[in-house]
């Protein structure tokens, strides 16, 4: 597994950041959903098969999240850059379990600082109360990229975090072939909880869940298929 | 209100929730998009602009792929000259509907009903270019929602609330969830079977095991359950036993 260059690094850096800000922030065009990021840091990390493969097994729990208005959910953008980081160039299933393991820890770290982005957003409208109520458009915009701005620093100092993760767990990796294969397996089975779990608490009990057994069932025919 | 005026208030409803906060939400991120609407007002009545410009960052929430109707609305009573407090209520009035309509839309129908569908491409040998598709297609979605947003606001003003009645919101909102279980349905067993692919049938049966004691879980779990957490937890319980036995 060849080392991250230092380009390398800092572009993952940049992309976390942008990951980080598309969240909440802007644009939201979905660049934070795990299987865009991860596939984009997949083609930066020159290991497009780990990007999607991270991608698509964070994505599942990133279908469990609801990211709506004042919840608080994990933030598993920059995580999933971080998880990339951390496996490419390794051969598949080697490393999957320290990866996720890393990507967990950042989402729930990310879904803090999300919040506590929100108490200083809070903070610096109270510093404008008088411009506002003055009708003040310079203290509006003042705001605006205020909190742009802040929520880029959280995703940069977020993603600097979870690169330096991915460089400690590429240098110490678990040595012990049937430990990364247990690791492997419970990442996998957690995230296929995770999107069961959800899909099924989102069917509830009207038509969406007779639809949702349709796919399964069309799924598991497909798979038998693919062999 | 002109033309630029118009194309400036829809880029900035793409960072609508800039300044997201606990108490205004998206106050801020309102006031700033309403900015360039609210121009004309300044020279032809400048009382009225600065209390519409006070009125523009207040409390207000929704979800932001639809709060270009609320924009629009908002901006046009305004400059109809429409008594503050009325504008207050349409305000508040707002909020919930287009919080609602658009959560179930989007966050519950559209997102994963594409993102599903990206995973099932990649795990039928798309690859990167399932990717690319699910940008395409939700980004072609949600910029069209929103200029379909901001002109049916300006247009309709006070009367917003028929319109989106009218529309054809709450029929999308209604068909795409079932669209969206399915998707998510047909992901899952493709998406365990490419995963797994290459491990030994010991390891698969842990996979299975932790995916439905994961899924009993978030059923009977209660609260504390989630998803995260339980992989937290199963992570670091098998990482910290596995260095110790291995």
């Amino acid at each position: 597994m060849s080392p991250l260059d230092p380009t390398t690094l800092l572009l993952l850096l940049a992309w976390g950041t942008v990951v980080a800000l598309d969240l909440v922030s802007v644009p939201q065009a979905m660049y934070a959903r795990p299987v865009v990021a991860g596939t984009v840091a997949g083609l930066i990390a020159g290991d497009v098969t780990a990007g999607l493969q991270l991608g698509v097994l964070l994505e599942l729990f990133a279908l469990d999240v609801l990211p709506v208005g004042a919840a608080r959910y994990p933030d598993h953008g920059p995580a999933t850059v971080a998880a990339v980081a951390a496996a490419a160039g390794a051969p598949w299933p080697e490393r999957l379990g320290t990866a996720v393991l890393l990507a967990m820890l950042l989402a729930v770290l990310g879904g803090w600082s999300l919040q506590r982005l929100r108490y200083l957003n809070a903070a610096a409208l109270h510093g404008r109360a008088a411009a506002l109520a003055a009708g003040s458009e310079p203290g509006i915009r003042a705001l605006q990229w205020g909190g742009l701005g802040r929520d880029a620093v959280r995703g940069l100092l977020l993603t600097a975090l979870g690169l330096a993760g991915a460089l400690l767990l590429r240098a110490f990796p678990p040595v012990a072939p049937r430990l990364q294969a247990l690791l492997a397996a419970a990442a996998i089975g957690c995230a296929l909880a995770a999107v069961a779990g959800g899909a099924a608490r989102s069917a509830g009990r009207g038509p969406r869940l007779y639809w949702l057994v349709a796919g399964l069932a069309a799924g598991v025919m497909i798979a038998l298929r693919l062999g | 209100m002109t033309a630029p005026g118009r194309v400036r208030a829809f880029l900035r409803l793409f960072a609508i929730q800039g300044d997201w906060n606990y108490e205004r939400m998206l106050g801020v991120g309102m006031g700033y998009a309403a900015e360039p609407l609210l121009d004309e007002l300044r020279t032809r009545d400048p009382v009225r602009h600065t209390a519409a410009v006070v009125r523009s960052a207040e409390f207000f929430n929704c979800n932001p792929n639809l709060a270009g109707l609320a924009l629009g609305a908002l901006a046009r009573a305004e400059r109809d000259g429409v008594p503050g407090e009325q504008v207050s209520r349409l305000r508040t009035a707002l909020c919930g509907p287009l919080g609602a309509i658009g959560d179930r839309l989007f966050w519950t129908g559209v997102v994963p009903a594409l993102s599903a569908l990206a995973i099932a491409a990649v795990v039928l040998g798309a690859g990167a270019w399932a990717i690319a598709g699910f940008l395409l297609a939700y980004n072609t979605l949600r910029v069209g929602t929103a200029w379909w947003s901001l002109r049916t606001g300006l247009r309709e003003g006070l009367q917003v609330g028929g319109a989106v009645g009218r529309s054809w919101l709450p029929r999308a909102a209604e068909r795409v969830g079932p669209m969206a279980g399915f998707a998510v349905g047909l992901a899952i067993p493709l998406a365990g079977r490419w995963l797994m692919q290459g491990l030994a049938p010991t390891v698969m049966a842990l996979v299975l095991f932790l995916a439905v004691g994961g899924v009993a879980l978030s059923r009977w779990g209660g609260t504390h359950y989630s998803a995260v957490r339980y992989a937290l937890v199963v992570l670091i319980l098998l990482a910290a036993g596995g260095m110790v036995m291995l």
